[in-house]
């Protein structure tokens, strides 16, 4: 009965045996721990089932060859771990190592190696227990761990980002961070207060509110605020910090802080830029813009180029059609056409035209300077607008000025031949006036009972002497006025020269209600003349014709044209009073004139210059109203070239 | 009206046949004349105390006849005179006009306007110089009265009676007549009405 009993025990001993094996193998299999007993008396090792797999081996029963175990030790490690084991048993120590173990499949795995050494009654040492764990996975979580700090930590140093997160197990800085505020790590993240003092006396308060919200309603904040370094630098700094909350439960924050000194200064300088840039546009009233002409949209407009065209900067962007609207309706199709040829051609356009503008109407004078932008798209164009109304004017005024000048330079030349009429007169009316005294005084004389001869000779020498006298004074005035200019010969066009005196009576003629026609002979050829006599020509007779029809109005037409082969006719026509009744030929003679403010030598003059250039000068009366004055010039040989 | 003497005629005219023809027909008429080109040729001659007129050029080179003319006002030399021009204007011979000229003529002139001018003138100077004799004349009797007889002669001008100027000059009505007496006879004066008139030509005022 006992020895059922005990045999009965025994069986279920057994079994519990077998089943806490099973266990700890089981155990053992899935922590990935193995282990060995090391009897240290008959140098046996016996490794259990999992320690084999741990070295890639197949479990067997019975001692392990300690030649095997040795080898399959990684060799940067063998003797380490030879040594450790060694130490173990001469010393206290307990062994606790990490090492390397090549499988016969040539994989390398880690290994964490605990030991304990049991010793005798005499301290000897008799046999030594382990563990040993695979921990390769765990040593390859690390490693990336580690590396992935690494990288964050240079990427952080590299970007100048610090992190931080503050949360129930307290405040934590990295190290960027601690660089960032130019603080030293081993004084530890600061305080509330400590990190405020951080903070530009003039961004403090509003930090100090910030925070305040941030523990009050764990908000976050992005802000760019100024920090003094202990060293007393200023630097600029973007802070960003969020809330984190798990399953609702807020957390703590964790946030980034960025040294934004260069960019912040460099937003600076480029805002400074932008206002001078803006100011320099203001001041010259030009604009600048850059656009697409096919998509018609505008990608910049100056604050200026908005203003110029009457529309209010407050009011918000303004679009393409709203700036195109603005251009004159008088210009818009030349604008258009402009634009597109560009735009077809690739090229750049200078153009101007006129605008109304958007606020009051006014009319402005723009100049519109685009260039092709030739990486874009068809249609890119960046460019200037210009307002140049001011110049527009001051051209209109220069052309007036102009106007005037030539106006008055003809006045000059009327003038100064009544100065040099006056002159003359003077200087051949004193001989004359003195041979009639003497031609007087002879007759009486004469009359004289007995008639004086000899004083009536004198006087008669006297008068000859002063008729010479006279002749001679126009002689003078004949090679002085010779000498004063010689013939200057020139090739004109005489169809441009009607094109500019045309121009020159446009005023006069508009003022007597006078339209002036020109239809000249494109093949009239040019001719060889004095221009400045050629002009006075022109002048003599287009005044003449305009004063005939100063009562009336009425039109005045130039024709030219190849009258033969050797001379072109030019003939003057008007619509008004008509020749006079006298024979035509008389009107040229000098002094002949009809009307009360004439000299009588407008017609003299003409027909002086017209014959001095082997021409003729006459007038025809026309089967209407009106006069026609013709004159013809010889065609040099040397002016048809 | 005494003027036995030849008048003469002065020419002042820069231009040489001018003022020779000029001087011709003036004296082709019995006049003297004399010519000049300049105006301060003219007046390097010594005055002349026969009558005479200038004949003046407004031209001139240095000083316009105008101008000339203005001067000789201002050193009170009195000579009428008569401009002629080559160009005349209407203010301008207003303005000579109003300054006392004879005639302004325009050359060249009909003769006779020249010589109808210059009588003119010279009518004006003869008289003129006589009025001036005369005035000498009566000057140089009046400086032969005693004073008491200047004294006399004023009031009796004023119209007093004899008695009247005895009691004004504290003498006896008879001395007063002595007075009045050799005044008539010194002034040449036939009667007070005499008196009175040479009085007003010497400008005398009552109350010396």
């Amino acid at each position: 009965m006992a020895a059922e009993d005990v045999q009965k025990t025994l069986e279920e001993l057994s079994r519990d045996l077998q089943e806490s094996k099973a266990r700890l193998e089981e155990a053992q299999r899935i922590a990935q721990v193995g282990h060995y007993y090391w009897n240290l008396i008959e140098n046996r090792v016996i490794w259990s089932d999992e320690l084999y797999r741990i070295y890639g081996l197949s479990p067997q029963k019975g001692p392990i060859d300690m030649a095997i175990c040795r080898e399959m030790i990684h060799p940067e490690d063998r003797a380490f771990v030879f040594r450790n084991a060694e130490e173990a048993l001469h010393s206290e120590a307990r062994p606790d190592i990490e090492h390397r173990v090549v499988r016969p499949d040539g994989k390398v795995r880690t290994v964490h190696a605990l030991g304990s050494v049991k010793r005798d009654a005499s301290g000897r040492p008799y046999e030594m227990f382990g563990t040993v764990q695979d921990i390769t996975d765990r040593k390859r979580a690390e490693d990336v761990l580690q590396r992935t700090q690494f990288y964050l930590r240079e990427g952080e140093r590299i970007a100048h980002i610090g992190s931080w997160a503050f949360n129930e197990s307290g405040h934590y800085w990295s190290d960027e961070l601690y660089k960032i505020y130019g603080l030293d790590p081993q004084n530890g993240a600061p305080t509330v207060e400590q990190y405020l003092n951080l903070i530009h006396p003039e961004d403090r308060a509003s930090m100090a509110e910030t925070i305040k919200l941030m523990q009050e309603q764990h908000c976050g904040h992005d802000r760019i605020e100024r920090i003094v370094r202990p060293d007393g630098q200023l630097r600029f700094v973007r802070a960003v910090a969020v809330p984190v909350v798990e399953h609702g439960v807020f957390k703590g924050f964790i946030g980034t802080t960025m040294d934004v000194t260069e960019q912040e200064l460099l937003t600076q300088k480029l805002r400074r830029e932008q206002a001078y840039l803006e100011e320099a546009q203001r001041l010259t009233h030009t604009g600048s813009w850059a656009a697409n002409f096919v998509t018609r949209q505008n990608f910049y407009v100056s604050d200026e180029t908005v203003r110029m065209h009457g529309f209010v900067l407050s009011e918000g962007p303004v679009s393409f059609e709203h700036f195109h609207d603005t251009v004159h309706p008088e210009d818009r199709a030349a604008v258009k056409a402009a634009l597109e040829s560009a735009t077809r051609a690739g090229t750049d356009y200078d153009i101007e035209y006129r605008i109304c503008r958007a606020d009051d109407g006014q009319i402005r004078f723009f100049r519109s300077l685009g260039h092709h932008n030739p990486s874009g798209e068809i249609g890119d164009y960046v460019g200037t607008t210009m307002d140049i109304t001011e110049q527009k004017r001051a051209e209109e005024e220069r052309e007036r000025l102009r106007q005037l000048e030539s106006d008055l330079a003809h006045i000059n030349r009327v003038n100064m031949l009544g100065e040099l009429a006056t002159a003359l007169a003077h200087e051949v009316k004193q001989p004359i006036a003195a041979s009639i005294t003497s031609a007087n005084a002879c007759l009486r004389w004469l009359d004289r009972h007995p008639p004086d001869l000899k004083r009536a000779r004198a006087a008669a020498a006297r008068i000859e002497q002063d008729g010479n006298r006279a002749a001679d004074v126009i002689d003078r005035l004949r090679s002085f006025y010779k000498k004063g200019s010689p013939p200057k010969r020139e090739i004109v066009d005489v169809n441009e020269m009607v094109r500019e005196m045309s121009a020159l009576f446009k005023t006069e003629a508009v003022r007597q209600s006078v339209t002036i026609h020109s239809a000249v002979d494109a093949d009239t050829p040019k001719i060889l003349v004095d221009r400045v006599q050629l002009q006075q020509v022109f002048m003599n007779l287009m005044l003449n014709a305009i004063e005939a029809m100063s009562d009336t109005g009425g039109e005045l037409t130039i024709t030219a044209r190849p009258n033969s082969q050797d001379h072109i006719i030019v003939s003057i026509s008007d619509t008004g009073v008509g020749l006079p009744q006298e024979s035509s030929e008389q009107i040229f003679d000098a002094f002949h004139t009809t009307k009360p403010e004439g000299t009588g030598m407008g017609l003299a003059i003409t027909r002086s210059i017209v014959e001095s250039h082997g021409g003729r000068v006459w007038a025809t009366a026309n089967q209407g109203a009106g006069a026609t004055f013709h004159f013809i010039l010889p065609i040099e040989d040397e002016a048809r070239a | 009206m005494k003027s036995a003497t030849v008048p003469t005629v002065f020419i002042i005219d820069d231009d040489r046949g001018m003022r020779q023809s000029i001087q011709d027909l003036v004296e082709s008429v019995g006049l003297r004349a004399e010519s000049f080109a300049t105006g301060g040729e003219f007046l390097k001659r010594k005055p002349t105390n026969d009558p005479s007129c200038l004949v003046l050029d407004v031209r001139l080179p240095q000083m316009s006849g105008l101008d000339f003319q203005r001067q000789l006002a201002e050193t009170g030399m009195r000579i009428p005179i008569i401009f002629v021009t080559a160009h005349g204007d209407v203010p301008m011979s207003v303005r000579a006009l109003k300054s006392g000229a004879v005639e302004f003529l325009t050359k060249p002139f009909r003769d006779q306007d020249l010589l109808d001018a210059i009588q003119q003138a010279l009518e004006r100077d003869r008289a003129e110089r006589d009025r001036q004799a005369e005035a000498h004349d009566l000057r140089e009797r009046y400086g032969t009265l005693t004073a008491r007889e200047q004294q006399v002669m004023t009031l009796v001008v004023s119209g007093m009676l004899n008695k009247q100027i005895a009691s004004e000059i504290g003498a006896s009505e008879a001395t007063v007549k002595i007075h009045r007496g050799n005044v008539m006879r010194k002034m040449q004066a036939g009667s007070v009405v005499d008196l009175v008139r040479t009085s007003d030509k010497l400008k005398l005022s009552p109350h010396k």
